[in-house]
């Protein structure tokens, strides 16, 4: 049993504090819940939807059936969504919606009551009790408007219609922004420096906010150049630090993720990606940028990529990525889109909270920052710390870090520099392997596609097509250790990638010359809905009784 | 000097007095070499920290002062310098150094302004004269020339002073007070270049450079003497506002890190349902 809800309306309605009320309170209800968004570039008016899908399991994807409550805070959403309605679907047109305002109105004298009057109308629907409800509702929740909304739906008959029963026992919620900024102060970051772009903006604020309170630094910079500067400079001092963009932001900070590779400064690059080219659409949800991610910054140097899938991978990878750029004193970068960023989920499980720190060794005067080791790892330190002198340099360096063309020494550190690479396979994030192992399908997903492929490796298993699903969240380096315990062999290999040139297949032909024999490729700006794949993978590749 | 390998400038640069100021002025006042953050960004200026005592953030070109800002941010113990020319500091940095100036940390901003690109072989820098022929300008340059002390008085910097490298002890003075001065301190330092500027040699400005012998009283005095250009070139302080305190920072944030209950505190108040 399920119930989804859309409400839709232009931006400036409401529609964001409705959003983050209803969540909050199917939260506390204990609800399993996800809630994702479709919204446009503006600031007022335009068009967005706000998607909840309510079960009585753990979700989190979007199904894609049709909507069982249809919120049209204008018309346009009516127009656009009544013929989407489940049969037994409930709407509040706009009609009604001038009802609640005129109750928030007579009852509260305040207008903005009609969001927690809607609320309290929606939380009716699916069952909810005045008593449950009150022992939920703070004090900011507006409890008086919640019930008045409840009483509104009993009056228009809409109590109970999609009864769900609050079986969550999930402690935390979490969008992928906020995931990444946990994991990323679990990981012992204390530096970030942003300038604002879309969707990585309340990847900023949390850290901004986190900042407060924290011994953290956040500072917003004059533009993305600036920001991955000052967050060297600071890596460079000795705080663990950060950055985060989108697309276009990020290729302003290409020069400097050079300038991290050739200093051996550790950095944290968070991209939320969207889709482009160039500003394209700043709002939606594409992985596109994957390729760039891996080419960007001129010259030769070690990197690692990582893309998480789920929330929990979020914190964790956001976490190991501090870890791994210090320890191999590199770039990392973290891949995240539009979609996980601005979905709110819940966490299942509870986050380890040991916080990781940095090593602050002291050297004497003989101290040399790009010292020539067997494993190309030079002794990392700080400057003010013993008698050692933190010298790093732009240009080719010599040990000590100054400008050299001797050659020979240059070939020496080029060499040391790719010696790190051959270390970080030991530390590879292996891919996850999920559904029907025996299965003659694979689908393969990098990133946020994770549990959208892994709800529908479900429902096609349990639809009599058999699918298994691999996972991968380390998308770079790709090492031989990954496919290893994994049998892909006889199996049909079909990527699933939100963007229109199949970015991962390719990397996965050219890294471990895997074959991928199929792709669905999405770049229209939404993510997929589960019941989408579904469809698509049953139509190209099942016929009634097996696979074609 | 020797002890700093073979130096990259040319004989006679401008760089070698300037370097000379930069490291009797840090000698005297006494500030270790380990607490000393010297950030730079690409042109021969930007090698001068290769040649000092310190530790150094040789970085990109017009990358010097975000550099800076991050480094103080994180450290605001250290003493960070920016050294860099006017192509790095002014022209591909221009945006930085508008920047740099609001956040007013205590940081010291020197630019080695010889008015031409060194490295490149004799290009326009933005401090290039009117009708100055060079090597991408053979009809003379047509781009007024940025006045970068009149900018910086006018962007609140609250220390403003010029150089000149042909008066080494004069500017070790100088950079003394700029180093000293709590806050963001900009200093521009008359370079000559020997190989790309014919014009503004040692001798030109030997002949129009006096001192000053107190700074403008307020923001509108200092940009006059800003304004003073030609024949009568000012060196000296230009302003010194010592009544703003520079920005305050987050305190102590080095080796002091968050905490496993921070985190447990926040992961309550944020994501819980309590």
């Amino acid at each position: 049993m399920e119930c989804t809800i859309l409400i839709g309306g232009q931006a400036g309605q409401g529609l964001a504090s409705i959003e983050r009320e209803l969540a909050a309170l199917l939260f506390r209800l204990g609800y399993f819940f996800f809630a994702t968004k479709f919204y446009m570039s503006r600031i007022r008016g335009g068009h967005n939807d706000h998607l909840f899908r309510i079960a009585e399991r753990p979700v989190h994807a979007l199904s894609g059936e049709s909507w069982d409550v249809l919120v049209s805070l204008d018309e346009e959403t009516q127009r656009r969504c009544k013929a989407d309605l489940s049969a037994r679907g409930l709407c509040l047109s706009p009609a009604e919606i001038a009802e609640i305002e005129k109750r928030a109105k007579d009852g509260f004298s305040n207008v903005v009551m009609s969001n927690p009057l809607l609320v309290g109308v929606l939380l009716r629907i699916i069952g909810v009790r005045s008593d449950a409800l009150e022992a939920a509702a703070r004090e900011e929740d507006q409890p008086a408007a919640l019930l008045a909304g409840m009483a509104l739906a009993e009056e228009w008959d809409m109590a109970d219609r999609f009864v769900l029963q609050p079986r969550a026992e999930s402690p935390y919620t979490f969008d992928g922004n906020s995931a990444i900024g946990f994991g990323s102060l679990l990981g012992g970051c204390q530096f970030m420096a942003a300038y604002p772009m879309t969707p990585a903006t309340s990847l900023m604020l949390y850290v901004a906010k986190a900042a407060l309170e924290l011994p953290v630094h956040f500072e917003q910079a004059e533009d993305e150049i600036a920001a991955i500067n000052m967050a060297l400079g600071a890596s460079y001092a000795g705080l663990r630090s950060m950055v985060a963009t989108s697309g276009g932001g990020f290729a302003l900070m290409t020069e400097a993720v050079s300038l991290a590779g050739m200093t051996e400064t550790p950095i944290v690059i968070v991209i939320a990606q969207r889709p482009g080219p160039s500003t394209g659409l700043p709002t939606r949800t594409e992985q596109g940028d994957l390729n760039v991610v891996l080419s960007a910054g001129h010259g030769e140097f070690p990197r690692l990529v990582y893309a998480p899938g789920s929330l929990q991978e979020a914190v964790d990878l956001a976490k190991r990525s501090f870890e791994m750029a210090d320890r191999y004193q590199i770039p990392v970068f973290i891949l995240t889109d539009q979609y996980l960023a601005d979905s709110i989920q819940l966490l299942e499980g509870s986050p380890e909270l040991s916080v990781a720190l940095r090593q602050y060794e002291i050297f004497d005067a003989s101290y040399r920052r790009y010292a020539l080791t067997p494993d190309g790892l030079s002794p990392l330190t700080y400057p003010g710390l013993g008698e050692a002198l933190v010298r790093v340099d732009s240009d080719e360096h010599t040990e000590a870090g100054k400008i050299t063309e001797d050659l020979d020494l240059r070939v020496r550190m080029v060499d040391k520099r790719l010696r790190k690479a051959s270390r970080m396979d030991k530390d590879a994030v292996l891919p996850t392997l999920y559904g029907d192992r025996d299965a003659d399908i694979c689908l393969i997903s990098w990133g946020s596609n994770r549990e959208i492929v892994e709800e529908a490796a479900d429902r096609l298993t349990s639809e009599g097509h058999p699918v298994a699903a691999l996972h991968f969240s380390q998308v770079y380096p790709l090492v031989p250790a990954m496919l290893e315990g994994v049998s892909l062999a006889g199996k049909r290999l079909i990527a699933i990638e939100n963007n229109a040139t199949g970015q991962f297949a390719g990397l996965l032909k050219r890294e471990l010359s895997l074959e991928i024999n199929d792709m669905i490729l999405k770049y229209n700006g939404l993510c997929f809905s589960v019941r989408e794949l579904c469809d698509e993978v049953a139509a190209r590749f099942f016929v009634p009784g097996g696979v074609k | 000097m020797n002890d700093h390998g073979e130096i990259a400038w040319c004989p006679g640069c401008g760089n070698f007095a300037i370097r000379d100021a930069l490291e009797g002025a840090l000698a005297e006042l006494a500030i270790p070499p380990r607490e000393i953050v010297l950030t730079s960004g690409i042109g021969q200026a930007a090698k001068m920290p290769q040649y000092l005592a310190g530790n150094y953030f040789n970085g990109l070109h017009g990358r010097a002062l975000p550099v800076a800002v991050g480094v103080k941010l994180a450290r605001p113990e250290l003493t960070v310098i920016v050294v860099s020319g006017d192509g790095c500091n002014y022209g591909e940095g221009g945006n930085h150094f508008l920047h740099s100036l609001r956040r007013n940390l205590d940081l010291t901003v020197l630019t080695c302004n010889n008015q031409v690109y060194g490295l490149t072989k004799g290009q326009s820098s933005p401090t290039t004269d009117l009708g100055r022929m060079n090597m991408f300008d053979p009809r003379g340059n047509e781009n007024e020339p940025l006045n970068p002390l009149a900018l910086a008085i006018v962007l609140g910097a609250p220390f403003v002073a010029r150089g000149f490298a042909g008066e080494k002890e004069h500017l070790k003075g100088l950079l003394k007070e700029a180093i000293q001065f709590r806050g963001t301190a900009v200093v521009d330092i008359l370079q000559p270049c020997v190989s790309f500027n014919k014009v503004n040699t040692y001798a030109y400005y030997r002949k129009r450079v006096y001192r000053l012998d107190v700074p403008g009283k307020d923001r509108r005095e200092a940009l006059e003497i800003a304004e003073i250009q030609g024949d009568r070139i000012p060196v000296g302080v230009f302003l010194k506002d010592e009544s703003r305190s520079p920005r305050e920072t987050a305190g102590r944030l080095f080796r002091k890190s968050v905490t496993p209950g921070d985190m447990e505190n926040l992961l309550q108040k944020w994501h819980g349902a309590a």
